[in-house]
């Protein structure tokens, strides 16, 4: 079992590394597959381990702190179980690795609404207990059988005040106009986000966004293919505006605010048609700490006072309809679900990116390259 | 055993049979475990090869990369080879001073000389700003974020691969064979292309191969410099792996890339004794 878990901590720092740039292919997919066979050497992992902790497998950066305060304090207080965690990401692919190797570490993953409809599907995933979790306290209609939208996200594009202070650009459509608002423009690398923004920019109403019809949307953003230019990380979109590389870029929203401040209030956020992602927090399949301890977590997750903290300290946005009146006013113009928000935003829909997800993207990929 | 096997036995074997057993182990082992993903996943049978002609995207993708690849061997071992021949011809102090940068920019992460370019070559890096402020040019140029940008970080990180090997073999070079091809009547001129050039061909090959092969691999740099629009083949099994989890299509690219790597070997190996490259020995 040592072993087992060795070579997985392996696998991960492999990964990491090979991310990074410092390991070389070769040795990464070594790593792979050394992982692999190990898991087929080592049949028999032990069960046994007792909810002495819950692990919450997140994106690292800012997001430990937030977490750590935002829920695992309330959560620690109530239950006595500890909070920890695993910042390396989780992706779909590397949940998918974790179940499919026997040997699951993680408890909770802050994963996207598509990853619970794909993974629970597959069955990767544990379902949702809404006898523990308080279905009221989610968005209606993100209450999934495999995941729960603790938060929302979303993709809304920041503009420079210096190009188009006087008539600045307020939809998808002018994101997409580079005759009426020239200079380069910064989307998402993997597809989220950039492909609604096209179709709304092409005229598609709102409500028929999805199902995506992609070869329309592949179109129009290879209308602006020589002024583009993309990213794969929040940092990386970060950099491309406060460094002044573009005059309009897609962000994650909830790093709108530190953008503007960043850039000394030059970049502002345009929320109007931004693309709301439903958050989720999944339970990969025979996660450590068991059903009950990490549904109770999920339940701490959705108080208002969690969700307020997570609002003030990620930027990320609540999904509790009772916390939505709550958000502080210097807050409301970023936030998904604020009041002034709420009805100019597309909330995604996790089912299309789970079942047409994986071609979109690579038909993305192909359109960009 | 009979004698002559005895005789013929070194008992130094042994002390290479540790790295042996654990390359068999931690290393040909995964590898039959992906050759064997790419023909099972997502369902048994050769479908995944077969995507790689029907598919515009592999061919286009694997274009992409061995075109990126042939462009950074091309100048990272021209530019090595300059580099290479001007310490060989240095003063021994010079040379070693020399050396000593090319191994600090060797050990640099490839990581922080991405980002590196991105500053000095960016919209508004040091490049650009100076050009702009002494009026050569109004707008800025596009070193980075496109192809060219790859090129440029990639032909960076790779010429100190191309210059150590090419030292080595210029290195086992006897200078008396310059002398004497002077001597004979030859210009400076004649003895290099007829005399020197064809001297440091092993040089050249054991550089190109390796510089060829390292590149196969690049992530990084295409992946920040290339601006999102340069995909090569690492980042997109990357992708298949991590993100669309088509992990048969990830595992095919990768069988497809070590059989091109050893092909390639083999091929170079009909022409010439690969063993005299890497050994570095002239004869």
């Amino acid at each position: 079992m040592q072993d087992k878990r060795f070579m997985q901590e392996m696998a991960v720092e492999a990964a990491t590394a090979f991310q990074a740039g410092k390991m070389d292919r070769r040795t990464f997919l070594t790593f792979c597959g050394l992982a692999g066979v190990a898991t087929l050497a080592v049949t028999t992992g032990n069960a046994e381990a007792a909810a002495k902790e819950i692990v919450m497998w997140n994106w690292g950066g800012q997001s430990e702190a937030c977490h750590a305060k935002a829920i695992g304090t309330p959560f620690t207080a109530e239950t006595k179980i500890p909070l920890k965690f695993d910042t390396s990401g989780p992706l779909q692919g590397k949940i998918k690795e974790m179940v499919d190797s026997g040997k699951v570490t993680a408890d909770v993953c802050d994963a996207d609404g598509f990853d619970a409809i794909a993974l629970g599907k597959s069955g990767h995933l544990e379902p949702i207990d809404y006898t523990i979790v308080d279905k009221k306290r989610i968005k209606e209609g993100f209450a999934l059988e495999y995941g729960v939208s603790v938060i929302f996200y979303g993709y809304a594009f920041m503009y420079d005040t210096k190009a188009f202070g006087a008539n600045p650009p307020k939809n998808w459509a002018d994101f997409f106009d580079t005759k009426k608002f020239p200079g380069k423009r910064s989307l998402y690398k993997w597809g989220n986000g950039s492909i609604e923004g096209a179709l709304l920019a092409d005229g598609v109403a709102p409500k028929d966004v999805y199902p995506c019809d992609v070869p329309r949307a592949l179109k129009k953003i290879k209308s602006i293919k020589s002024d583009s230019i993309y990213w794969g990380s929040g940092s990386e979109a970060h950099d491309m505006i406060v460094n002044g590389e573009v005059a309009m870029g897609i962000v994650w929203q909830n790093r709108g605010k530190s953008i503007e401040e960043d850039s000394k209030g030059r970049y502002k956020m345009v929320m109007n048609e931004a693309i709301a992602m439903p958050g989720a927090y999944i339970v990969p399949k025979g996660n450590p700490a068991g059903r009950e301890a990490v549904m109770k977590f999920i339940n701490t997750a959705m108080t208002v006072d969690a969700q307020l903290t997570i609002l003030d300290c990620l930027g990320m946005t609540p999904s509790n309809p009772e916390a939505f009146a709550k958000i502080p006013a210097g807050l409301q113009p970023y936030a998904v679900n604020s009041k002034e928000n709420i009805d100019k935003v597309i909330f995604n829909d996790p089912v299309w990116w789970a079942e047409k997800g994986g071609d979109a993207v690579n038909a993305f990929l192909d359109a960009i390259g | 055993m009979t004698s002559t096997a005895l005789r013929r036995f070194n008992p130094y074997w042994m002390l290479v049979l540790p790295v042996t057993a654990a390359v068999a182990l931690l290393y040909i082992a995964p590898i039959i475990n992906i050759l064997f993903l790419s023909v099972t996943d997502p369902q048994p049978g050769l479908g995944n090869y077969q995507k790689l002609v029907e598919s515009d995207t592999l061919i286009r993708l694997i274009w992409t990369t061995i075109r990126v690849c042939l462009i950074t061997t091309f100048f990272a071992v021209s530019l090595g080879y300059l580099v290479a021949y001007t310490m060989m011809h240095a003063l021994e102090g010079q040379r070693r001073w020399m050396l000593s940068i090319l191994m600090i920019s060797f050990w640099i992460s490839v990581l922080v000389r991405t980002f590196s370019w991105l500053m000095l070559l960016g919209r508004t890096g040091l490049v650009n700003e100076t050009l702009i402020s002494v009026g050569v040019i109004s707008d800025p140029i596009a070193f980075v974020r496109n192809e060219v940008g790859v090129l440029i970080g990639m032909v960076d990180y790779m010429i100190p691969y191309a210059v150590l090997p090419l030292l080595a073999n210029m290195r086992g070079i006897d200078p008396r064979i310059m002398s004497a091809s002077r001597s004979l009547g030859a210009s400076n001129l004649q003895t290099f292309v007829r005399v020197y050039l064809p001297l440091t061909k092993p040089g050249v090959i054991a550089a190109s191969l390796l510089v060829f092969i390292s590149s196969l691999g690049f992530y990084i740099t295409p992946a920040i410099l290339g601006g999102g629009k340069v995909l090569m083949i690492a980042e997109y099994i990357s992708v298949q792996l991590l993100v669309t989890v088509r992990w048969g299509t990830a595992a095919m690219l990768a069988s497809i890339m070590l059989i091109s790597v050893l092909l390639l070997m083999y091929i170079l190996n009909r022409f010439m004794k690969l063993g005299t490259i890497f050994g570095g020995d002239v004869r």
